[in-house]
């Protein structure tokens, strides 16, 4: 989605990215990136909490409006929870065991194979 | 001085990704889009004058795929290849399974905080936004980037002007 919007606003549209995926984005680089701290999945607001997702909306406008250059980055102030633990979970091998770990390798491998077919019959 | 925990800043999804794989052991790690320029357009008209584009990763319901959720394991199965686009009048019956996102802390129950139609909707009518553009587009993920950069990208462009956009949010999941 990244090199969407660098896309986009190459040729002269002006672009926010919404995301929880703070890293990735701003590795790409990006013109403007409102970035929520909260699980991915939840880039627009807080889940059945129309308030969150309002304000979450309201930001992203305002940072299309007023970037002053390129990478501007506002972090939205709204917290997943008071406690961040939730945050060690994500791909987090030292919370997994070998046996853990190799059944991730069967799913996965699985999963790729699907991918793979499915993108063949595109 | 009370700080706040050393783990309590934004997950580093590369160092967590890539450790990830490894273990798993695959060879060879991804890597994601980096460049040091980047380009900046400014808005040139109020926001409460433009029109809007939105753009999202998620999926239409699409039956016979397999569980697409809430709360549906990883499904490759329901992944779309092309740019699909479809009427912001509507509100649209879209799903995030074909994508990694943090299935252990959220379950993709509430569109709204993937897909932010309804909210944008709102922003129109309190005269936030001047309008909505007349269609959303969906941008396939699973892309090597250069699938993206010489085939999505710009067809999103094309439909972004079809529809005389000022101006476009973009929500990956």
């Amino acid at each position: 989605m990244s090199l969407v919007a660098r896309h986009l606003e190459a040729s002269g549209i002006p672009t926010v990215i919404m995301g929880c995926a703070r890293d990735i984005v701003e590795h790409c680089g990006v013109p403007r990136f409102l970035f929520s701290d909260f699980p991915l999945g939840n880039s627009a607001g807080r889940p059945f909490d129309p308030e969150s997702q309002a304000a979450t909306l309201e930001l992203a406008l305002r940072v299309l409006e007023a970037a002053p250059a390129a990478r501007t980055t506002v972090q939205s102030p709204q917290r997943w929870r008071n406690d961040a633990s939730w945050k060690l979970d994500y791909s987090n091998l030292s919370t997994m065991t070998p046996e853990e770990i190799a059944e991730k390798r069967r799913e996965f491998d699985v999963v790729k194979a699907v991918a793979k077919s499915k993108r063949d019959d595109a | 001085m009370d700080f706040a925990p050393e783990h309590d800043v934004p997950i580093p999804y590369m160092q967590r990704t890539r450790d990830y794989y490894l273990a798993l052991g695959y060879g060879n790690p991804y890597r994601w889009a980096h460049f040091t320029d980047v380009p900046f357009t400014p808005l040139t008209k109020p926001l409460a004058q433009a029109r809007v584009a939105l753009i999202t990763t998620a999926a239409h319901y699409q039956p016979g795929v397999g569980d697409q959720g809430p709360g549906a394991p990883y499904n490759a199965a329901a992944k779309f290849y092309k740019v699909y686009s479809d009427s912001t009048d509507t509100i649209p019956d879209l799903r995030i399974s074909h994508v990694g996102y943090d299935r252990k802390h959220t379950r993709a129950e509430d569109p709204n905080t993937w897909f932010p139609l309804a909210q944008l909707q709102e922003a129109f009518k309190a005269g936030r936004i001047g309008e909505l553009a007349p269609r959303f587009h969906g941008a396939p993920t699973n892309r090597s980037h250069r699938t993206t950069v010489e085939t999505d990208a710009p067809e999103l462009l094309r439909r972004c002007r079809e529809d005389s956009a000022d101006a476009a949010i973009l929500v990956p999941t």
